[in-house]
């Protein structure tokens, strides 16, 4: 009997519901299912949790209450008063990542943010929202964060090529440090998931017990590792998204 | 009377502040520094090569363009790290505490003494 450990398989987009328009192929997926899992989740957990609000909360609200709180309290720790209008931002870009990287704890779902497509899309989006703050409220001067101060001038010019190096890194950083721990983490499960019925089949008798006494609580300790890096990575990509509108709000400190 | 228990709060919650140990989040506040400074790293040096692999396209410089950027990006891979890494040693000094929040330069000042 051969066990199927394949530990990519888990990652392939398959069509649900085949839709082609205009020559391109917008089937619905399972990556697509997933994301709207996770979109309508947030949604119809916080309009619930919010639907009949108290002054003193229940389970519900207080739940929603501590995320929303979570997440302010990163924006105004970074941006301090001016980051206000960006809370719903971090707060949408939190909860999605969260969520979905939850979900994809779950065996037999699909991760969503286990794809650079996805990972990529939201860095792109935020770096391009900096771009787009960063001129509309400096102009000129956003190009400032080029240039830091005190930097003498013959060696200005070969700083702000590294700065600018630095700038263009930001979006693939963004995405791939997500995607990467994502694909990084559910491969190592699986894996070592999958030493165990190896063990059993190849050794008889010892094989059992090897697998369950030797792997299977590092199994155990590794989803435990992975349900951190979960949060880890959603709360990652908000802080560096507050410190990058940092940079659009005040370039050139 | 009442001084003297204030006091015995005061020594006891001493006490218990001295052997704190460092708690989940902190240690998972480490492990995000760590995540960001190898995807800087990466990151910059796959946009060195990705910049001087479009260059050549564009200009027909094969292969310096791609030597050039990719050196380029190596510095700056190793600049994003020693940024992350000071403003990390920074935090940890003022609050005890390994810092990810504000972990990014702040633009001026560590880049400052970063070039």
């Amino acid at each position: 009997m051969m066990v199927s450990t394949d530990p990519m398989h888990q990652f392939q987009i398959s069509r649900l519901l085949p839709i082609e328009a205009g020559g391109y192929d917008l089937s619905f997926t399972n990556s697509a299912l997933f994301i709207a899992i996770a979109v309508f989740g947030i949604i119809g957990f916080l309009a619930f949790a919010t639907s009949n609000l108290q002054t003193i909360p229940g389970r519900a609200q207080s739940l929603a209450e501590i995320w929303y709180k979570f997440v302010a309290g990163i924006v105004h720790d970074v941006n301090h008063d001016d980051g206000k209008p960006f809370i719903p931002l971090v707060f949408t870009l939190f909860s999605f990542i969260l969520i979905a990287n939850l979900l994809g704890m779950f065996p037999y779902f699909f991760t969503a943010t286990s794809h650079v497509a996805v990972t990529f899309t939201m860095a792109l989006f935020t770096i391009g929202l900096v771009v787009v703050i960063g001129v509309w409220k400096n102009g000129f001067k956003f190009l400032k964060i080029f240039t830091p101060s005190g930097v003498p001038l013959y060696i200005l010019w070969f700083v702000v090529i590294i700065e600018i190096f630095s700038f263009l890194s930001r979006p693939l950083s963004l995405g791939m440090r997500l995607f990467a721990n994502m694909l990084a983490g559910h491969v190592a499960l699986k894996i070592f998931a999958g030493f165990i019925p190896t063990l059993a089949i190849g050794l008889p008798v010892i094989g059992v017990f090897m697998g369950g006494l030797l792997v299977l609580p590092l199994v155990v300790g590794i989803t435990a590792l992975e349900f951190l890096v979960a949060f880890l990575q959603a709360y990652v990509f908000a802080i560096l998204t507050c410190v990058y509108l940092n940079d659009a709000l005040h370039p050139g400190h | 009377m009442s001084e003297d228990l204030n006091q015995r709060i005061a020594e006891a919650q001493a006490k218990l502040d001295a052997q704190k140990q460092p708690s989940a989040i902190d240690s998972a506040k480490g492990m995000g520094v760590g995540f960001k400074m190898a995807s800087d790293f990466i990151a910059a040096v796959i946009v060195g090569a990705g910049l001087g692999w479009g260059l050549d396209e564009l200009f027909g410089w094969s292969p310096w363009g791609l030597i050039v950027c990719l050196l380029l990006g190596f510095i700056t891979g190793v600049k994003n790290i020693v940024a992350a890494a000071t403003e990390a040693a920074r935090q940890t000094a003022e609050n005890g505490s390994t810092g990810l929040r504000n972990m990014a330069p702040k633009s001026g000042q560590d880049k400052g003494d970063g070039a």
